[in-house]
């Protein structure tokens, strides 16, 4: 099926070097719309919105960014945050920028550790998009979910 | 009957698909606009080839308006006055425009078309801007994320800048990124210097223009950017200078005290820097060197987790620490502030310097970073 040029513009976005280096999609060839279906499912089983999750990341980023780059010890996990100056736009093109801020949360317990920016916490939480599978940036909702300790057993 | 319902909606949506392709195509290579003028400021005028986006227009004249989003009308910072012969609002520029705005001929440079003769108005301070191409003498390590770039500005050009400002460094296309971005650097030279800048650049993780930096670009290397850009500079005054930087933050404040130090400057300066572990400190030697040349200055470092091994017999804790220790104890009623870093570190200093007497009227930072 054909794409509307205002579908044609969001893909151009997710692709790489446009908004960053690799781009969101990875090797997923999924249309977008697909990818933010099926992670949603995956949130679905566990009883899980959009909104805990993000609320989840963004508490474990502000605890991060009090330290200013060095590693907080929030007892269960450390969280460690990288700022750089500079703001950057949201691939889904809506008006707004986003701080160039990198987060890494270890969890000592599962010795697993997760990596996310501002801005995947700002798609999560608006889009419901988690990346697509293979790239730089994706967050495998399960692994996110297991690691945070979210949920019911959606196993 | 479903899949006669479902060949039906494939056929309208392509239809409508390829119905969209051809206007996309016919406003390329059919409507011709022709020539159009556009009067800049009621005093200057430059005649372009019409069909482009007024952002993209100007900057072929060389009038460089700000653009932190690439043209994609997300950022608004191409904000500029539209006089006559914008057209209508388009709904890209609605979400980023207030009412105020609209009601003052606001518009988004890189929304609005040149399609007709404009008439516009730009602050004179852009008129500024060049742009410079530039050979790269000098990479080299100041810690293990961060490099300092020399650029020598190639031609007859010279920069003339404020310490404190920044050049916008244009990336070029390099393995997966096919297209070039520019990103915002302050120049950690003296402004003295016309025919050459330095810049510091830290690698940021998946950053387009920091992997091009640090992994693609060498020394012999031809680049453009443009420049001279921002506010952020030394002002008027007699009292104490407090500095107070982190990472990169610290390429502005290198040009601050070149320039106090070129200027005779007899003013108490103290600079904090903060770092997380002794491998992320650097131009140590030049500090030593600042504290002998200049009348009265202290560069006082803190690393907030240093190793064991670095065996740090310093200040410790976040740069905040001994930065509030210090101020509590001087009279802070003259003294003004520059800070440069990250916005964490931004937002924490200006607390406690408001706490401490440091109205924000004498605290200087860039509001973009
Ligand atoms: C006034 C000003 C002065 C500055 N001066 C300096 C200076 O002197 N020195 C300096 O080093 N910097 C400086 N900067 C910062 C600089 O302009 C750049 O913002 C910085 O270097 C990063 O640019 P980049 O192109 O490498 O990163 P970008 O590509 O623009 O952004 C990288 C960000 O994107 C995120 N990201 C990447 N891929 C994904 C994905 N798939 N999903 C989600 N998120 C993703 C990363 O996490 C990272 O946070 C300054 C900024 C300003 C505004
Ligand atoms: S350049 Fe960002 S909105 Fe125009
Ligand atoms: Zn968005």
């Amino acid at each position: 099926m054909k794409q509307t040029p205002g579908e044609q513009q969001l893909e151009i976005r997710f692709r790489p070097g446009q908004i960053t280096k690799s781009g969101f999609m990875g090797d997923d060839t999924r249309h977008i719309h697909d990818i933010i279906e099926a992670d949603g499912k995956v949130l679905e089983r566990f009883g899980l919105k959009k909104a805990d999750i993000a609320d989840r990341l963004t508490l474990f980023m502000d605890e991060g960014k009090k330290e200013l780059e060095g590693k907080v010890d929030l007892g269960e996990y450390v969280v460690q945050v990288h700022w750089a100056r500079g703001l950057m736009p949201c691939p889904f093109g809506e008006p707004g920028l986003h701080p160039k801020v990198v987060v890494h949360v270890f969890s000592k317990a599962s010795r697993q550790e997760i990596r996310y920016s501002q801005l995947s916490v700002h798609m999560i939480r608006k889009h419901g998009f988690w990346g697509g599978k293979g790239s730089v940036f994706r967050l495998e909702p399960i692994d996110v979910i297991r690691l945070l300790k979210m949920g019911g057993n959606g196993e | 009957m479903i899949s006669n319902i479902l060949l039906t909606v494939a056929l309208l949506c392509g239809i409508n698909g390829l119905l969209a392709l051809f206007l996309i195509i016919a406003e390329r290579f059919f409507l011709n606009y022709g020539p159009c003028t556009i009067t800049v400021n009621e005093s200057k005028t430059v005649r372009v080839p019409g069909g482009s986006s007024l952002l993209s227009t100007l900057n072929n004249e060389k009038i460089f308006l700000p653009s932190a989003c690439g043209g994609r009308g997300t950022c608004g910072t191409c904000k500029c006055r539209i006089t006559q012969g914008a057209g209508p609002l388009l709904p890209t520029e609605m979400p980023l425009l207030t009412q105020k705005e609209i009601a003052d001929q606001i518009r988004l440079a890189c929304q609005v078309k040149v399609k007709r003769d404009l008439s516009i108005r730009i602050p004179e301070a852009l008129f500024s801007i060049k742009e410079f191409k530039a050979q790269v003498t000098l990479i080299k390590d100041l810690t293990y994320d961060i490099k300092l770039i020399r650029f020598k500005i190639l031609g007859d050009d010279e920069i003339l800048f404020k310490p404190g400002q920044y050049v916008q460094l244009q990336s070029v296309s390099y393995d997966d990124v096919k297209e070039s971005v520019s990103r915002a650097y302050s120049i950690a030279s003296s402004s003295d210097e016309k025919k050459s800048i330095d810049l510091m650049i830290r690698l940021v993780p998946e950053g387009i223009c920091t992997t091009w930096v640090h992994q693609y670009l060498s020394e012999g290397d031809e680049v453009r950017f443009t420049g001279p850009m921002g506010d952020f500079c030394l002002c008027e005054g007699t009292g104490e200078i407090i500095m107070v930087a982190g990472g990169s933050g610290m390429a502005p404040i290198v040009s601050f005290l070149r320039y106090l130090i070129q200027t005779k400057s007899k003013r108490k300066v103290t600079y904090f820097f903060g770092a997380v572990t002794k491998k992320d400190l650097f131009y140590l030697d030049e500090m030593k060197r600042f504290e002998k040349e200049m009348v009265d200055f202290t560069f006082i470092p803190a690393l907030s987790q240093p190793e064991p091994d670095d065996q740090w017999d310093g200040e410790t804790g976040l740069i905040t620490v001994p930065m509030k220790k210090y101020i509590q104890q001087i009279d802070t009623e003259t003294c003004q502030a520059y800070l440069c870093g990250s916005p964490g570190m931004i937002k924490a200093c200006v607390q406690i310097l408001n706490e401490n007497g440091v109205t924000s009227d004498r605290i200087f930072y860039d509001p973009f970073a």
